[in-house]
């Protein structure tokens, strides 16, 4: 589902965030990738999405080299791809209801289709009933949630999720993963960057370890080191 | 493409909205530089009608010497009507003719009139042919002026010139400052809808990252845009013909002798002006827009 081959990422002379980074990851698995703050966990899933292109390299993506994608398919590759972030970017003037709706009315979805799949995804993240609600008027978790819900929506192949549970207390954590591994079960791929010690060790899913734009370890159901 | 549509306009609707006063004063600058846009062509019309009004009534006068005899003015009135390529009519007011048009004119002057009266010239009233330009009226004064016993030729030529001075001085710097100003406005919209695009950064964001086109980003912005300028153009267009009506109504008031009856614009041109206005409010504003929504996409 996702490959790099021998990537390497400088941001500046000084900064080089991923030297030579090559693994696999296979259609519906769990990978976390792990590491200190400037480890290169963020970058990767930046490159994943296209928001960063490498210097050197390989970037696959459903068997396609994204790295040499015109800029005008980029969009067309981002509705396979579901994003969530550590701050949720959520509209705050939007309801929960219009900010899921927001994703699948700019990528074109009919309003029946909205109607249809914005309260079904609300009810798999466990927010049916909170629609009508603001951002503002949630919990971190729920928000995450929204998040969530906001990018599954469209059934993308693979979730990339940087931080998700880095503002949550760990009960709200552990909610957020557990919800993460439903949708996994459905087939999605997800790929996580965390350095949360107790939900890796938790989870027992594949570790890509990173230090210093380095991959140090790749360890199936692997725990934090 | 009903929902996309029914999107776009809901977006741009409350972009419009968020941004009020960028907004109106993107208006109002595009409603002023188009404004002197749209004065601009009428100016030009108008001295363009007063031109034709002046040329367009023109009398050449040909003075005949005093104490010329009947043959001599009968030659000279022959001479004159032998040229019907180029004189429309000729018009001959005698001595006793002239001295009462004399006493009319100079009624406020008895010192002049006292002078004038003892050798006062009879003259010929000339409509020529060609009165539109005042090379041809040059040329005829010319020839006029050789006949025998022709003391003078008179002719508004000069007045022509002048009023031609006058349209092109006018023109050409109205045209610079209305473009100008034009410009201006294009910069304004340009940054009402960068400030628009900033204001909205992440959703502009979090609408790339579900893959969203970025032309079905930049539409609304770029309508905002459209939205703008033909809002200027309409509300200058709505002045201009206000402006233009009071005008016309007050040179109707104007005494016969002012000279400015022909300085109106009137018929169907004013609404063409104000319709150009329009398309050229929307151009700028198009241009302004979607040069800042290519620019600032990657917010």
């Amino acid at each position: 589902m996702i490959r790099l081959e021998n990537v390497h990422k400088i941001y500046s002379t000084e900064v080089t965030a991923l030297r030579d980074a090559t693994f696999e990851i296979a259609k519906g698995e769990f990978v976390f990738l792990v590491g200190p703050s400037g480890s290169g966990k963020s970058t990767l899933l930046r490159l994943m999405n296209r928001q960063e292109r490498p210097e050197r390299g390989a970037v696959m993506v459903a068997g396609r080299n994204i790295n040499d994608m015109p800029d005008s398919k980029i969009p067309y590759l981002r509705r396979n791809l579901g994003n969530i972030f550590q701050d949720y970017k959520l509209l705050a003037n939007k309801t929960v209801f219009e900010n899921i709706a927001f994703a699948l009315e700019v990528i074109g979805r009919p309003r029946h289709v909205i109607r249809q799949q914005v309260p079904a995804v609300l009810d798999l993240v466990g927010l049916g009933g909170k629609q009508e609600r603001f951002p503002h008027q949630l919990s971190g978790g729920e928000q995450q949630r929204v998040s969530i819900a906001r990018a599954f929506v469209n059934r993308p192949l693979i979730l990339l999720a940087d931080e998700p549970t880095g503002n949550l207390d760990p009960a709200t954590g552990e909610g957020i993963m557990r919800l993460l591994d439903r949708i996994n079960k459905t087939g999605t791929t997800v790929v996580m960057a965390t350095h949360d010690q107790r939900i890796v060790n938790m989870m027992r899913k594949r570790v890509i370890q990173l230090d210093r734009g380095t991959i140090v370890r790749d360890q199936a159901r692997g725990v934090y080191e | 493409m009903i929902s996309r549509i029914r999107y776009t306009i809901r977006e741009m609707w409350a972009s419009l909205s968020r941004n009020l006063t960028l907004t109106v004063a993107a208006i109002i600058t595009s409603t002023i530089s188009l404004l002197l846009f749209g004065l601009t062509l009428l100016i030009q019309q108008g001295f363009e009608n007063q031109l034709k009004l002046w040329t367009g009534g023109v009398e050449m006068i040909v003075y005949v010497k005093h104490g010329a005899t009947p043959d001599q003015i009968t030659y000279l009135e022959g001479a004159l009507l032998s040229q019907t390529s180029v004189i429309r009519s000729v018009e001959f007011c005698d001595e006793a003719c002239s001295s009462e048009v004399a006493r009319t004119l100079f009624a406020g002057d008895p010192g002049a009139l006292e002078q004038l009266l003892p050798a006062i010239p009879s003259f010929f009233r000339v409509i020529p042919v060609d009165q539109d330009s005042s090379e041809v009226l040059r040329s005829l004064k010319a020839s006029f002026k050789i006949l025998p016993n022709v003391e003078e030729v008179r002719t508004p030529d000069d007045a022509v010139d002048v009023l031609s001075q006058l349209k092109d001085f006018f023109g050409v710097r109205l045209y610079v400052i209305s473009f100008a100003l034009l410009f201006a406005s294009a910069l304004l919209i340009w940054n009402t809808i960068r400030t628009a695009m900033f204001a909205r950064r992440r959703e502009i964001e979090v609408m790339k990252l579900v893959g969203a086109t970025n032309w079905f980003i930049r539409l609304p912005f770029m309508l905002e845009g459209l939205l703008q300028g033909i809002a200027g153009g309409a509300l200058g267009g709505a002045i201009l013909l206000f402006v233009n009506n009071d005008w016309t109504q007050g040179v109707r008031g104007f005494p016969d002798t002012s000279g400015l009856e022909g300085f109106v614009v009137t018929g169907n041109y004013p609404i063409f002006v104000c319709f150009l206005m329009i398309l050229v409010g929307a151009f700028v504003g198009a241009v302004g827009s979607a040069t800042a929504a290519s620019r600032f996409l990657d917010v």
